[in-house]
């Protein structure tokens, strides 16, 4: 099966802070498949991270234990086919590629917590979410699922939404990060 | 603000969760009279002190669970999976 070409539903490039205190960028083409099983199954057996972490697969993909008995993987655009063929689907399983259906940016930077702290309640200290914690909880009023993933030297954060909030989600975060330095572009309004 | 806990998620906003209401056990649809089972659907005790509720996790694992809220002073104690 050939992949479909993606459409992100974000307009807009990287930005970022002259100091590179944040930056937000559209990263919603990466593959995103998402697996429902029981934990006693061979899939949740295969993927075994819990509820609230996640793990890096050999192969790359980012496995996310996104609900109990729910996973998201995470991989580079086009690896659909590849990720749906790496998984047992013996059971009471379901395994989906939604990567066309979901929006995803990541924000990295040290004041990202100060970003996200406008426009979500979850608490983002290290006792609560270190780095491979996997939640949910509103951001700008959306529905979203967040992971933490650091990149090498910097605090950053995978956050996720339905694709038809994308373009609202990624101009409202990048409204919250104005304060830090982003200059927001013109056509990125809320308003 | 309310704090909830879940106990999937852990403690959170009441904001991101939705109250499903008290607690009431369901009569038996084969035997209930119309009294009981209007009882059921639309009744409650609605006291200010300790009720069992459900919650419903909107935001989180999408799971319901139940607490123990004291209604007067929202001090909640006790919270597990429905
Ligand atoms: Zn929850």
């Amino acid at each position: 099966m050939s992949e479909l070409e993606f459409v992100s539903p974000v307009a807009s490039g990287p930005l970022s802070a002259a100091g590179g205190g944040i930056s937000l960028e559209d990263v919603s083409d990466r593959t995103k498949v998402l697996v429902r099983a029981g934990r006693d199954t061979a899939a949740g057996t295969h993927l075994k991270v819990t509820y609230g972490r996640s793990r890096r697969r050999r192969d790359g993909a980012l496995i996310c234990g996104s609900r109990p008995d729910e996973w998201t993987l995470l991989a580079d655009p086009g690896q659909g086919t590849e990720l749906l063929a790496s998984l047992p689907d013996e059971g009471f399983v379901s395994v989906v590629d939604i990567t066309h259906g979901r929006a995803m940016f990541r924000l990295s930077g040290l004041d990202t917590v100060g970003v996200l702290a406008k426009v979500c309640n979850i608490d983002l200290t290290d006792d609560m979410t270190p780095d491979g914690a996997v939640f949910s909880g509103s951001v700008a009023k959306v529905t979203c699922d967040l992971v933490r993933n650091d990149l090498a030297d910097r605090r950053s954060y995978l956050v996720s939404c339905e694709r038809s909030f994308g373009a609202y989600l990624f101009a409202a975060i990048a409204d919250a990060c104005s304060e830090f330095g982003i200059d927001v572009p013109a056509d990125l309004t809320i308003h | 603000m309310i704090v909830v806990p879940c106990p999937n998620c852990g403690p959170r906003n009441s904001s991101d969760l939705r109250n499903a209401g008290e607690v009431a056990p369901r009569p038996d649809p084969e035997t209930a009279s119309l009294t009981e089972w209007r009882s059921y659907l639309y009744l409650r005790e609605n006291p200010a002190g300790w009720v069992t509720e459900t919650w419903y996790c909107r935001s989180g694992c999408r799971r319901y669970f139940t607490i123990e809220r004291n209604t007067a002073t929202n001090e909640i104690r006790e919270s597990e999976n429905s």
